[in-house]
């Protein structure tokens, strides 16, 4: 039992590699026992047999993601309520999944639909401005990455700070929508 | 005679050239006898005057890997389909990106083509390469190359057959469309109960159901076995660390030998029963409607370059690619209407070209320029259209059916429109009787043999005959059967690997150079599970100075040629009738097109979304581009 904290994404897309980049980072630190810094960005199915051999009690992943109504460089944490989505939906996320997507949404249904995914787990996504190849962040992005890296420092060492966490749908609670 | 519409022929010594008299050899005439489509304005005047016409449009095709978008037009009066239309819709453009660089670069770049056989395009990179440069892997290298490619296709089979195509056969999704198709299974014993344990077709059915039934469930749990034997050899999945020019990289012992075998004896239970549940599959819908040997139906035209080279055989050279296709395990070879016509790689090779008319390209010949490989080094002819001769031009542009509208360019051999696949190469096999020796396999000229070893089923033979009637079901049947195959040659590979770490023999490459000086030409014939894989390579003073990949998708979801010649998908969609128990449109699923389109196990282009103007980049990004040209 312990803390997963998973960096998702795509290595040299730029803002899209942030949360690889944050894990990456993070991996260099020291850490309490029982906390456990990965790069997640990989088949959900393969992810789903990691989580169940390891059991984790609970999950922090980070990830950048293009949602609505949302500005550049934006950080959006909260827990996931784990509702999934349709039969149908999580078929194709299925599809995606054994495909070679990579992408939090995706990961988070397959791993939540055939167990694995802690039931407490905390998503931070930070909204992405560019989206091409490359090896730098946007400076909206670049400007939010140490925060989020104490972000989720936080939220894998502070049980409390995670659970104080607004409870949310995939994507969060949007500024739009709150 | 090989070909009988390109302009080539053959001295007494089979060597090929130009038939003499022809001012333009490659101008433009399409395959004799192939079926053409009506054209769009034909059909724009059936859908006005015909309220019973419609348009139907699948975007995108779900349960398939990538991009893929198809428009129909069904007279739901004669229930039959009148024009259909294959599009990839996202741009892949490896063949741009790798010009200019080192060569090995290849190997890691390409390998993102796929999301699920990285594996199989880092190793025909690899291969291109060894030929440009002259390296030959040495016998262990070869044997775990093959065995490492094996694992990668052992995880492809079962994903399409119980992911993607299987939920099409499930109760779930008959039951929707067909409800007394289900009502007959649940009263239909099943043939091989012994095998998979299910005593009708319906409880098999309700087995086959997405997310629940326990063969979905079961064939999630074989992609993980086939991946970690894969991951003991290339050290990640999907895209291999491991793949080099002369071999592999990766350091085999008897541990790691034992490591594979543990996992691949799984398959020789799971082989069995997954062959004979499509049997079954196969024989309930064709008993329950002999329509159904309509659904997907083509011309038996198809192509593969064969897989699993003999250590024997393969010496990286093109002088010798002829006996090194004839050795492999599984035959390479073009069939044309259900004609084996040749199994060697220079044939194959030089009836290959790549037309555009109809995709998102600038063209690059046909202006009467000579074309900068006019024959290849044993002094074959080569079309201006051919993948070395190939320049890829990428114009993006608005979807017009008389015009462009799509991604996928129309590869054509002999100027026939061609279907690849894993069952391409069971039937090349089956019919031409050179595969090598086995106590495993035979091939008897109609059919092929596999003899499954013991597990907890007993031992026993199977037999995949050559289909008398070409449709979906047989291309599953031929993909399950395919199973069972690529499960013995694996253990083939893994006893003669073996026979090498006794004797010591523990290489498994050749140390090789770049050479900095002069043009030097490569291609990597082998496949992916989906079938059909080449990647040309021209080298110049180090750097790539072009590389075309042409994948089994790119044969496969072509577009119409000039002269009207449907792609594979399209050609399968315009000759299913539709068998869905719905006489209203709104009702109607599409699921015989459906059950034809994924029959192909389509594999669509998606690596690299670059959209002309907004730079794009859709969260499908690194899955399958096994269908894209470019």
């Amino acid at each position: 039992m312990g803390v997963l904290v998973g960096g998702l994404g795509y290595r040299n897309l730029r803002d899209h590699s942030i949360g690889i980049a944050v894990s990456d980072t993070l991996m260099e630190r020291g850490w309490p026992q029982g906390i456990c810094v990965e790069d997640v960005s990989y088949n959900p199915v393969a992810l789903v047999e990691h989580l169940k051999e390891e059991k984790f009690e609970r999950a922090v992943i980070v990830a950048a993601v293009q949602r609505p109504g949302r500005v550049p460089g934006e950080v959006t944490a909260y827990r996931w309520d784990g509702k999934l989505p349709s039969d149908e939906l999580i078929q194709a996320a299925v599809v995606d999944a054994v495909t070679g997507v990579i992408f939090l949404d995706n990961t988070l249904i397959v791993t939540r639909h055939f167990g694995g995914l802690p039931e407490t787990t905390a998503v931070v996504e930070i909204e992405p401005e560019v989206h091409e190849f490359g090896e730098s962040f946007s400076a909206a992005v670049a400007a939010t990455f140490e925060t989020v890296c104490e972000l989720v420092t936080t939220l894998a060492v502070d049980p409390q700070a995670l659970l104080a966490l607004p409870r949310a749908p995939l994507g969060g609670v949007s500024r739009e929508r709150a | 005679m090989c070909f009988k519409n390109l302009p080539v022929e053959f001295d007494s010594a089979g060597k090929a050239f130009l038939k003499a008299g022809v001012a333009n050899p490659y101008e433009w005439k399409g395959a004799v006898g192939a079926p053409t489509q009506l054209t769009h304005d034909k059909i724009e005047t059936l859908l006005r005057k015909n309220g019973h016409i419609k348009s139907v449009d699948f975007d995108p095709v779900t349960r398939v890997a990538g991009a893929l978008a198809f428009h129909s037009v069904v007279d739901f009066k004669e229930r039959k389909v009148i024009e259909a239309r294959s599009m990839a819709t996202l741009f892949r453009g490896y063949e741009v990106i790798m010009v200019g660089r080192d060569p090995r670069d290849a190997i890691f770049i390409t390998s993102r083509a796929c999301g699920v056989c990285g594996g199989v395009h880092s190793a025909t990179a690899a291969m291109a390469i060894e030929m440009a440069i002259g390296c030959k892997p040495p016998p262990l290298g070869i044997l775990v190359r093959n065995l490492s490619l094996a694992f990668e296709f052992l995880y492809d089979h079962p994903l399409h057959l119980h992911l993607l195509a299987g939920p099409d056969y499930s109760a779930a999704i008959v039951g929707a469309t067909n409800p007394s198709l289900l009502a007959r299974a649940k009263k239909t014993e099943a043939r091989h109960t012994e095998f998979h344990g299910y005593r009708t077709m319906g409880d098999l059915m309700e087995d086959l159901n997405p997310l629940t039934g326990k063969l979905y469930l079961e064939a999630l749990h074989m992609t993980r076995v086939a991946r970690e034997a894969y991951v003991l050899l290339c050290g990640k999945y999907p895209h291999p660390q491991t793949m080099v020019p002369g071999g592999m990289s990766t350091t085999v012992t008897l541990t790691v030998m034992s490591e594979m075998a543990t996992r691949l004896v799984q398959f020789f239970d799971y082989g069995k029963k997954v062959a004979l549940i499509w049997d079954d599959i196969t024989e309930f819908f064709y008993e329950a409607d002999p329509g159904y040997k309509k659904v997907g139906t083509r011309r038996a035209s198809m192509i593969d370059t064969g897989i699993f080279d003999h250590p024997d055989g393969y010496d990286a050279t093109y002088a010798n690619a002829g006996q090194t296709g004839e050795m492999r395990w599984l035959t390479p070879g073009a069939i044309v209407d259900g004609k084996l016509v040749t199994t060697d790689m220079h044939r194959l090779n030089m009836g290959i070209e790549e037309f555009v008319e109809h995709s998102y390209y600038e063209e690059w010949a046909g202006n009467g320029s000579t074309p900068k490989f006019p024959k290849d080094e044993m002094g074959n002819p080569l079309s201006p259209w051919h993948p070395w001769n190939k320049i890829t031009k990428p114009r993006p542009s608005g979807q017009n059916w008389k015009e462009k509208y799509t991604w996928d360019t129309a590869p054509r051999w002999d100027r026939n429109s061609m279907e690849a696949g894993a069952y391409a190469r069971l039937w090349n096999t089956a019919l031409a009787q050179k595969a090598p020796k086995s106590d495993f396999f035979e091939s008897t000229g109609h059919s092929l043999k596999v003899r499954l070893p013991k597990g907890a089923l007993p031992e026993v033979e199977i037999e995949w005959k050559v289909p008398t009637d070409w449709n979906a079901f047989e291309r599953n049947r031929g993909r399950a059967y395919c199973l069972a195959y690529t499960t013995m040659v694996a253990w083939e590979n893994w006893r003669l690997a073996m026979e090498r770490l006794k004797i010591g023999d523990t290489k498994v490459s050749t140390p090789f150079e770049i050479p900095k000086k002069g043009e030097h030409l490569g291609c990597g014939y082998w496949g992916a599970g989906r079938g059909y894989l080449t990647h040309h390579l021209v080298l110049d003073r180090g750097a790539v100075s072009n590389y075309q990949i042409i994948t089994p998708s790119t044969w496969n979801a072509s577009p119409t040629d000039q002269s009207g010649q449907p792609g594979p998908y399209e050609e399968a969609v315009l000759n299913t009738p539709l068998l869905e128990e719905t006489d209203d449109p709104k009702q109607f699923k599409g699921i015989d097109i459906l059950r034809a389109l994924r029959s192909f196990d389509p594999c669509m282009p998606c690596t690299t979304h670059i959209h002309s103007e907004g730079g794009v980049i859709t969260r499908e990004i690194n899955t399958c581009a096994c269908g894209a040209d470019d």
